[in-house]
């Protein structure tokens, strides 16, 4: 079992990560794309029950891959807040909490298509909010999967999955990552997200994350 | 207020003709008040025999115009007095006109009206205001009213409630629908009369019980008259496929036949199959062009509209189409019936068998079209299984509680409701005569917190009671919004298809399910009401196409399109194997197949009545079991299932399973020994349930069947057409809520609904019982086969296929990859 799968991209060495997220040792740093944060809260509200633990699933969760690796700052790209309706009293002192834990640790958000409606975190979270790109080492960090004429891109936004097929007509889907020659899209981190099945294009490269391992696809 | 009148007496006197018995018997027992169930094949006079009873017990003529004063305009017509209740929007049209030539004739005061989901705003707005004298509707309908907050107010002067085609109903959700929705007019008015109408089933009393309880009264229509069945055979049985569905192979033959009748429905189990059918006689017959249609559920109300009139006006030669004709209305002039594939029940093939011949003294004749080799056998015993009569019965669902959970908040919309009261209402219907406090309880929650009170979910309110504890909905959107989901109890999320035009405003040309539209990108073709299209665009619910041609098509699949062979026919079936197996083939079916079972005698065994036959194959994909116990599909998946975890509980294995109506196929792709493992412990009738609910948690069954319950219960919500996309934020899949229940409210009362219904319905456990323990009596036919027999065939190339496991899943996901890398690499030679 191997939790993380070192990779070489765009001339620089990522971690990618069986809990959906990117390690970047060079920068220390943590990617993680679309968590949506209190997706289930906003369905609460309009009426539609989803049951509680998502929100601390995916916190402990964050707190289990800042143990395991040494980060200086955590990089949301984009989706950290599902709706307007996710600011719910229970959902941000959740989030509170687990930021007053890691009170050393900086954060910055990529707005993405969910941020811009729901609107900013609240500013005691101690988040920088960016717009896409935002440049480190090698890449754009985005939360849109555009190409950038100049820099490898790292996005979320399409919560890829992509379907392995075996012997015996068998059949798994899986979340993955999904690396192009120009653009890199991660899983998304999120316990209450979907995904969207993808094709492999010609020159790409499928990692898929299933039980504690990543596996390149071939 | 004047006397009662006879009217049936007086309009059936002055047309010369002569009510039947059973007409009679209805009108003598709606007088004293009592309710019932009327047993008639369709055409049989079953209309006017609850209409006229409605009328003589409930019209009054119109007041003459007296002396003193002169009428000036049409007198208002009478409150509502009458519902009908059709199971099919299409069948309301006809159902007004029939009931309004009586009306005009003896010149009663009495409006007839239209409300389905198809009636206009404006038609709705007057309707608002009042109701007609009968209003024809829905069941989805009905409960809509009932969410009106006067909905007691404009209910009040009803005094009789008529349920056409009962037999569609009873069997289903939308049944439900109806069984609560008339406990509420009951409790407002124990008076009420309510009249079942329905096809002959193979439970008569059960049908009563469910609508109108114990004290009803049973009422037999005329008899069935003559039916023939007879069979389209090819030409010889070489060339003939042993698989498939579609049936074209039998085009020549179909295209003779059409050609040499006047008028003749075609009917495919499938909207898919009536698209590829009605594309092929096009392009075999081009000067059919505007002489043939195509009808199925998913055209335009328009198309449909258009199709149905031509029929009735003889304008067409033939028709393809799908159930969406079984029911109602009569097309006189249709000559023939011809049904392209299995029937898959006595029931339905008598009832399409009567769309024929009309005409009197002419026996109703119906014409099978198999679309492979095996269906031959079916088509030679389904005629035998018609001849005897063996019909199906069809059970009401029991307690379901998505449906509950949905009309709480229907109740609480109208007008709202104390618990205690609606509780006892609601154990008057059928379905929830045994609801349990426990379940009640749990409803109650679910509507008000979102789950049990324990883990209330803040934020969450959906119905709450008011300072004077009247539960009622608060928040308008979420009214709103319920409004718009209470039709939707049988249909998938689904997306209009119109034709592209710069300014908008193309011709709309029907629905499809949202999962093949999105499994297309703009510029593929797919074959659609009739037409090839192109793709060009999709927003707001809607998929712009536009004309195209000569392009490879898709056809779109719809869900439900699939129903498993009744134990009835399944029965049939096997005996007609049984006889070949002794050298029996004495009907032009068998004979012409006599060649393939000699194939499958030779290769490994015929199926016998007193044998369980199983082949093992190994091939490159696997190590394959065929099984045949010629129970239904629905039965074979509960067995497949239920043996690939008794066989996988101590050794991790995973099976891929297909099923089809006369066996099962486990495939898995490391070495079993089947020879070794098939012992009669397998088959143990011991521990049944906990393992087949085992099975159920280690496959993928209860999620599929989670999908409709969370539509039904408000979870999903497809949305509002054409609504801006923002709304789509808001949506996530039914898969995605249940891994979340799954993982965290893992007792949330609609999983076990799942779960229970996967159990009563998809499986159908009580039949799974009972075909274990004929296994146990039979002896295990066992064959190794060198190569797939005609009976294994259809099941190796069959694609939809459920998966079980108990492997982890990290060694599946390593076996598939390095399946790939294997296939990846550079050939080997072995």
């Amino acid at each position: 079992m191997r939790p993380y799968l070192s990779i070489q991209l765009a001339g620089a060495e990522l971690w990618l990560l069986a809990d959906k997220a990117i390690y970047y040792p060079a920068e220390r740093a943590l990617l993680i794309a679309d968590a949506h944060f209190g997706k289930a809260a906003a369905y609460r509200r309009l009426g539609q029950p989803v049951p509680h633990g998502t929100t601390d699933d995916n916190l402990q969760r964050l707190d289990a891959l800042l143990a395991s690796y040494d980060c200086d700052r955590l990089i949301f790209l984009g989706d950290f807040l599902h709706a307007p309706e996710s600011h719910a009293a229970g959902t941000l002192s959740a989030i509170q909490a687990w930021r007053d834990k890691h009170h050393g640790l900086g954060i910055t958000l990529i707005r993405g298509n969910h941020d811009k409606r729901a609107g900013d975190p609240p500013p005691e979270l101690r988040m920088e909010v960016v717009e896409e790109p935002m440049f480190l080492g090698p890449y754009a960090l985005q939360h849109e999967p555009d190409p950038h004429p100049d820099f490898h891109v790292l996005a979320g936004h399409v919560h890829p999955a992509y379907r392995l097929y075996g012997r015996g007509r068998q059949r798994l889907r899986l979340p993955c990552f999904y690396v192009l020659p120009r653009v890199s899209l991660l899983p998304a981190f999120g316990a209450f997200t979907g995904g969207m099945n993808i094709d492999r294009a010609e020159n790409s490269k499928i990692y898929v994350v299933g039980d504690g391992a990543v596996w390149e696809a071939v | 207020m004047p006397k009662a009148v006879n009217f049936a007496k007086r309009w059936f006197a002055e047309r010369g003709w002569k009510p039947f018995p059973f007409q009679k018997e209805v009108w003598a027992a709606v007088a004293r008040g009592e309710s019932g169930l009327l047993h008639a094949s369709t055409g049989a006079g079953k209309t006017y025999s609850v209409w006229f009873a409605a009328l003589n017990q409930f019209a009054r003529p119109a007041p003459g115009p007296t002396e003193q004063k002169p009428r000036k305009r049409k007198p208002v017509a009478a409150p509502l007095s009458v519902l009908w209740i059709t199971p099919m929007r299409a069948l309301a049209a006809d159902t007004a006109r029939a009931l309004e030539v009586p009306l005009q004739d003896l010149q009663i005061p009495w409006s007839v009206g239209l409300r389905t989901g198809d009636t206009s705003s404006s038609e709705r707005a007057k309707q608002g205001r009042r109701l007609p004298s009968a209003l024809i509707t829905t069941p989805e309908s009905l409960t809509l009213l009932l969410t009106r907050a006067d909905a007691q107010a404009t209910m009040s002067t009803l005094k009789m409630v008529v349920v056409d085609e009962w037999h569609e109903l009873i069997g289903n959700k939308r049944g439900i629908q109806l069984q609560l929705a008339l406990a509420r007019l009951r409790q407002w008015n124990p008076q009420l009369v309510i009249w079942g109408l329905s096809a002959t089933l193979g439970n008569q009393e059960h049908a009563q019980q469910v609508l109108v309880g114990d004290r009803g009264t049973t009422v037999h229509g005329k008899v069935v008259k003559e039916l023939i069945v007879d069979t389209l055979l090819p030409p010889s049985i070489e060339r003939f496929p042993w698989a498939g569905h579609m049936g074209l192979r039998m085009l020549p033959q179909v295209l003779a036949e059409v050609d040499s009748c006047s008028s003749c429905l075609l009917f495919t189990n499938t909207r898919a199959q009536s698209e590829v059918w009605y594309q092929a006689l096009l392009e075999a017959r081009p000067d059919w062009a505007g002489l043939i249609a195509l009808h199925h559920g998913s055209l335009s109300r328009e198309v449909r509209d258009w199709v149905e009139r031509a029929l009735k006006e003889g304008h067409l030669k033939a028709v393809v189409c799908t159930s969406s004709l079984d029911l109602g209305v009569d097309f006189l002039p249709v000559e023939r019936v011809l049904q392209i594939g299995s029937a898959k029940g006595v029931a339905r093939l008598m009832q399409r068998a009567g769309r024929s011949g009309h005409a009197p003294g002419r026996p109703s004749r119906v014409t099978l079209v198999p679309t492979h080799s095996l269906e031959l056998v079916e088509a030679a015993a389904a005629r035998d299984a018609v001849n005897a009569r063996l019909i199906e019965p069809r059970e009401s669902p029991y307690k379901p509680l998505d449906v509950l959970v949905q009309h709480l908040v229907s109740m609480a919309l109208g007008g709202g409701f104390t618990p205690d009261a609606l509780l006892a209402e609601v154990r008057t219907a059928w379905a929830y005569r045994d609801l349990t406090d426990e379940e009640w309880e749990w409803a109650l929650a679910f509507v008000r917190y979102g789950g049990l009170s324990l883990t209330a979910y803040p934020d969450y309110r959906r119905v709450e009671p008011d300072e004077d504890g009247i539960w009622r909905v608060p928040d308008a959107r979420l009214a709103r919004r319920h409004r718009m989901s209470v039709g939707t109890i049988v249909s998938d999320a689904s997306i209009n298809v119109k034709y592209w035009s710069k300014g908008g405003g193309g011709g709309s040309l029907g629905s499809v399910e949202e999962g093949f539209i999105a499994r297309l990108k703009p510029g593929d073709g797919f074959l659609f009401s009739g037409r090839l299209l192109e793709l060009v665009r999709v927003e707001n619910m809607t998929a712009y196409v536009k004309k195209a041609t000569g392009k490879k098509a898709a056809v779109p699949r719809w869900n439900g399109g699939r129903m498993p062979l009744s134990n009835e026919l399944a029965d049939a079936v096997v005996e007609k194997f049984d006889a070949a197996a002794r050298g029996d083939f004495s009907s032009p079916e068998m004979h012409i197949v006599s060649p393939l079972l000699e194939v499958q005698r030779q290769w490994s065994a015929l199926p016998r009545k007193d044998t369980l036959l199983a082949e093992v194959l190994k091939s490159r994909e696997g190590w394959h079991l065929f099984l045949y116990p010629f129970a239904g599909r629905h039965v074979h998946l509960g067995l497949a299932s239920l043996l690939a975890w008794r066989l996988s509980r101590d050794t991790p294995l995973t099976f891929s399973i297909a099923v089809n109506d006369y066996g099962f196929e486990l495939l898995s792709a490391t070495p079993i020994d089947w020879s070794e493992r098939l012992s009669t412990q397998l088959f143990s009738e011991d521990e049944l349930l906990a393992d087949i609910i085992a099975s159920l948690n280690a496959g993928e069954l209860a999620l599929r069947r989670f999908r409709e319950i969370a539509r039904i219960a408000g979870l999903v919500f497809s949305g509002y057409p054409g609504a801006p996309k923002s709304n789509r934020q808001l949506q996530a899949s039914s898969g995605l809520f249940f891994e979340v229940f799954k993982q965290y409210d893992a007792s949330n009362l609609l999983l076990t609904q799942a779960q229970e219904e996967v159990l009563r319905q998809e499986l159908d456990v009580a039949r799974l019982e009972q075909t274990l323990s004929r296994i146990n009596n039979r002896t295990l036919d066992l064959h190794v086969i060198k190569r797939p027999t005609p009976m294994a065939f259809p099941l190796l190339v069959e694609r939809m296929r459920e998966s079980l496991s108990t492997e982890k899943l990290s060694d599946r996901i390593a076996r598939m990859v390095s399946d790939l890398e294997k296939a990846a690499g550079p050939e080997v030679m072995t």
